[in-house]
């Protein structure tokens, strides 16, 4: 059984805000090495469902397995401590901070001296610069520079960096090729398939299904708050799915599954 | 040699040390005889001093991209406090009792703005007032002082008292700002202040506790505010109720001429402490040049705006010539 068990699994989510319903009796699992697309138009509750995941927000009803143990409490710090890393457009790097500090933020390693923790800034720069390398970001770059100075797909390269040198088995990308170039793009997306070969869970969130379709092993949509879709890639095409988008979940499944 | 000159004009406090420098040749050069006294220079840096408490804790308040508008109440209500309670508790007790207050007002502003949501800005003009009326309350507008046995006491010498001609002020502010400037750059407590400061959002997500972040930069500002009060008691062992009135706006000006922005994230306290000066030796000097003492607050102001421009300046100066 335990094999075949989800490493994760949403049962029934409802999140209320006030008196707005984001997400609708939503039930989905995934497993490790599996590269699913989370898609949806905007509105659709995507960012919605991963943020209960990465402990931003708890849902009003229904239950969250990870690695088959209930989750009672919701906080970014036990997402953090289950593996669970998120990477997001704009949010994950402070520009005030340089890219070591920012590399090692919340888990800061530190050195004693008379007894005190100082940060370990030696260790810091050394791990930061060899991610700066690995990942491709410009050679004039150095781990003292500031974040401010970085490209967007600097900045992705640097979070999925961020997450693969802490052991994660949980990558959330939202919409991490947005305002990239071409290039860019490409390489986040190969980064993505690699993390996936290495055998961790990465769900690709984006509303543009030609992004992800090509990449993933399964598509799972969302519109109005619920799961209207959840098919594996191979099994439908990208004009299918937009087609299901289009017409807001309306039109069957039956024709497109297998 | 460039990248050092390069790195050292990046600094956030580098307008500030270079104003300082200026004002202090510029003064030296003015007026010789009356700048470079020994007594001018001890009553300036004894004055920086006290302010300079303030502008540090403010400083880390405005890099967690928060504001304080009761250090002055906080400053004086624990003043207050230290000298009032001395008669029954002692010094020492006095003393440990005062500090208690001030964490426990920075405490009660950290508690109201995080647990309420609210805006630091709206909740600490509130306990600006509210801590300023205890004074009226306590004292009832009452002028408290020390006793002769009091003044000579161990404690009170050694916050009031000189050390080699050194007011013991001067010397607490040059230790805090070693602590606070070692804090804020290589702990991870200063590594989540910039953080939060910055993007709090970012700072989240990796697992930073922005509340508790943000409520330690309340405390450690009211904790120097009080500290400073008790300082300044120390010397001059007398209470009025208008005691640190206006205080926590200098303290403002002082942390942003020493590279605060408004918007956090960046700041230095050593800025913030050179600002207190810059702001100190100026009100100082006009007034021994004979500028009309009534006039002072207005200088202040005028020495905000100059100093930021100055700093704005000069940081598009550099910039450009480094390019």
């Amino acid at each position: 059984m335990s094999d075949t068990r989800p490493l994760i699994e949403m049962k029934n989510i409802d999140l209320i805000f006030g008196t707005f319903q984001a997400l609708k009796d939503v039930s989905v699992s995934f497993d490790s090495g599996e590269l699913v697309g989370l898609v949806g138009d905007n509105g659709a509750g995507k960012t919605t469902l991963i943020r209960i995941l990465c402990g931003m927000h708890a849902p009003t009803n229904g239950e969250v397995y990870f690695d088959g143990q209930k989750i009672n409490r919701f906080n970014p710090r036990l997402a953090i401590d289950l593996g669970i890393e998120t990477i997001q457009q704009a949010v994950g790097l402070c520009n005030n901070l340089s890219i070591a500090r920012n590399f090692y933020l919340g888990r800061e390693p530190v050195k004693r001296r008379f007894g005190l923790p100082f940060l370990d800034f030696e260790k810091m720069r050394k791990k930061s610069e060899s991610v700066i390398r690995e990942f491709g970001l410009r050679e004039n770059v150095s781990a003292d520079d500031e974040v401010e100075i970085l490209s967007g797909g600097e900045r992705q390269s640097i979070k999925i960096g961020h997450a693969v040198e802490f052991k994660n088995r949980v990558i959330i990308m939202d919409e991490p090729t947005n305002h990239l170039s071409v290039r860019e793009r490409e390489h986040v997306n190969r980064l993505a398939v690699q993390l996936k070969e290495q055998g961790l869970l990465v769900i690709y969130i984006t509303h543009a299904i030609n992004q992800v379709h090509g990449i993933s092993d399964r598509i799972v949509i969302l519109e109005n708050g619920e799961k209207i879709t959840d098919i594996k890639s191979r099994d439908c095409t990208a004009e299918e799915l937009i087609n299901i988008i289009r017409h807001g979940g309306r039109v069957g499944l039956a024709e497109n599954r297998g | 040699m460039r990248g050092a000159i390069k790195r050292f004009s990046k600094r956030q406090d580098f307008g500030a040390i270079a104003s300082a420098g200026i004002i202090f040749i510029v003064f030296s050069v003015i007026d010789p005889s009356g700048w470079l006294s020994l007594s001018t220079l001890a009553n300036v840096s004894h004055f920086s001093a006290i302010l300079g408490f303030l502008a540090m804790g403010e400083a880390l308040v405005l890099i967690s991209k928060e504001i304080d508008l009761s250090l002055g109440s906080i400053y004086g209500l624990v003043g207050v406090a230290f000298i009032t309670l001395a008669e029954s508790l002692g010094i020492v007790g006095a003393f440990f009792a005062a500090m208690v207050l001030a964490l426990l007002l920075g405490g009660i502003n950290a508690f109201i703005i995080m647990r309420g949501n609210l805006p630091s800005m709206i909740v600490t003009l509130s306990t600006l007032f509210a801590y300023r009326g205890i004074i009226y309350v306590w004292t009832g507008g009452t002028i408290k002082s020390f006793s002769e046995a009091a003044r000579a006491h161990w404690l009170t010498r050694l916050f009031g008292g000189e050390f080699f001609g050194i007011e013991n002020a001067v010397v607490w502010a040059v230790l805090l700002l070693f602590i606070l400037n070692t804090i804020l750059q290589r702990t991870r407590t200063g590594n989540h202040l910039l953080a939060v400061g910055g993007d709090a959002e970012s700072a989240l997500s990796h697992g930073v506790n922005v509340v508790r972040t943000k409520s330690k930069a309340y405390l450690l500002a009211a904790g120097l505010a009080g500290l400073s009060g008790i300082i300044t008691l120390c010397d001059k062992p007398q209470t009025h109720v208008t005691l640190g009135t206006l205080m926590e706006l200098e303290a403002i000006a002082s942390a942003v001429i020493g590279g605060c922005i408004l918007t956090g994230g960046r700041g230095s306290v050593i800025g913030a402490l050179i600002g207190a000066f810059i702001i100190t030796s100026v009100r100082y000097e006009l007034i021994a040049l004979g500028a009309p003492s009534a006039w002072f607050i207005t200088f202040v102001g005028i020495v905000l705006i100059v100093a930021v421009l100055f700093n704005q300046a000069l940081s598009r100066w550099l910039l450009r010539s480094s390019a």
